[in-house]
């Protein structure tokens, strides 16, 4: 009899799973499960960080390359407990290890769309005027591909969180309770993977800095910080 | 077939275009289904359809065939334009039309194909189409030029295609403007 929980074989088995199979794997312990995900994450990210870093120097693709996939890990962990915490609270019973469970998944098909348009990217990152000693942080050409990259990553986010939301109505038997713990989950998940990318930056380029695994001032300020002065700047000014 | 479309664009200017622009569309086509395909394959898993890698290429490669197949068809109108002007931002245009025109048969074959493997949702076809159409327009300004003459095979300088059509069309306005015109 073939057991009905087998982790995923395949990519493709893995992004058209239907809702029960995705409850089986979240309700029973597979190891080989995180570590598809896992695999997925480093290689789907990794190739997208590949592509952003080569406008700058084969040396960034290879920095970014092993920062894209740390931040979803990072971000994951980082928010392990406060999810697992968030989700009863929210009305949703699962346990620490499945909510971890639930959000590596969901960053593993962010992943897997990362990896499919890094191609894209590639080919957007070869069509932009290269990294001279005239270009600035103001430059439209660095504008356009930072915007165009980031849309890429917003995309994926999106494809990601959107797999969770049949899943979690489901489980939750509600959809209001769903629909909170997404937000709640989301909105953690971007606050501290907002400022893992802050820490880990650069991830394109940086101005007048050699090509480094990290910037020398990366625990100088945050993501948030440099918003909120920049508003209370707009505000009072 | 898409080297005989691709000849009808070259009579406009002749010379190397003849071997270069059949050579640069048929090949950019492919590179441009190519960098897409990952993004279809995926795309298509998350909408639930069953359908295989194998099947996704087939269905590509059905849309490509399709898009050349209607790219025939208005050959004839395309010659007999270039054979009425100079200007190769009017056939740049025309050239623009006609390909929309067949990408969006070749997307409704596509969309049809899709639809018959139990895909529930489109959401992730028409974010690909998106995808597809900017990276087959962005190509043909990385190819550049497929209309008129060069002195290299493949441009120097790089260039996305907003701006190089924004510079083609402001070299086409100050034409038209120089004194002693007709």
């Amino acid at each position: 009899m073939i057991a009905t929980s087998e982790t995923p074989k395949s990519v493709g088995a893995f992004l058209r799973a239907k809702l029960e199979r995705f409850r089986e794997w979240m309700l029973r312990r597979q190891g080989n499960l995180v570590v598809f995900c896992v695999v997925a994450i480093v290689i789907g990210a990794g190739s997208y960080g590949a592509a952003m870093g080569c406008w700058r120097d084969p040396l960034q693709a290879l920095y970014t390359s092993i920062k894209l996939p740390l931040v979803i890990l990072l971000t994951t962990l980082g928010n392990g407990l406060l999810n697992g915490m968030l989700a009863p609270l929210l009305g949703l019973n699962v346990t620490f290890r499945q909510s971890l469970a639930v959000v590596l998944m969901s960053f593993a098909v962010t992943a897997m769309v990362l990896g499919a348009l890094s191609p894209v990217a590639l080919f957007i990152v070869w069509n932009t005027p290269p990294l001279v000693a005239g270009t600035t942080i103001a430059s439209l050409e660095y504008a356009l591909l930072q915007l165009t990259l980031a849309v890429f990553v917003a995309l994926a986010g999106v494809m990601g969180n959107l797999r969770l939301v049949p899943l979690l109505r489901e489980w939750a038997g509600s959809t209001a309770v769903a629909r909170n713990v997404l937000f709640a989950w989301l909105a953690g998940n971007l606050f501290l993977g907002s400022q893992i990318c802050w820490v880990l930056r650069p991830f394109i380029w940086e101005a007048n800095r050699p090509v480094e695994f990290i910037g020398q001032d990366c625990f100088q300020g945050s993501f948030f910080e440099t918003i909120f002065k920049a508003v209370c700047r707009l505000v009072f000014s | 077939m898409m080297m005989l479309v691709s000849v009808v664009c070259s009579l406009v200017s002749g010379g190397e275009q003849l071997w270069a622009a059949p050579v640069k569309i048929a090949v950019g086509l492919m590179i441009s289904a190519l960098i897409c395909l990952p993004s279809l394959y995926i795309f298509t898993c998350l909408s639930g359809s069953q359908a295989r890698l194998v099947e996704v290429c087939g269905l590509l490669a059905g849309l490509l065939m399709l898009m050349t197949i209607l790219l025939i068809g208005f050959a004839p109108v395309a010659w007999i334009f270039s054979q009425s002007t100079e200007s190769l931002a009017w056939m740049g245009t025309l050239h623009l039309v006609f390909w929309f025109i067949a990408t969006i048969f070749g997307l409704r074959f596509l969309e049809a194909g899709f639809s018959h493997s139990n895909a529930r949702s489109h959401a992730g076809f028409h974010t690909w189409v998106v995808i597809f159409l900017l990276v087959a327009v962005q190509m043909t300004t990385a190819l550049r030029p497929i209309l008129g003459k060069a002195d290299a095979f493949l441009p120097m300088e790089k260039q996305f295609f907003v701006n190089h059509w924004g510079d083609c069309l402001k070299a086409t306005d100050s034409e038209l403007k120089r004194p002693g015109r007709e």
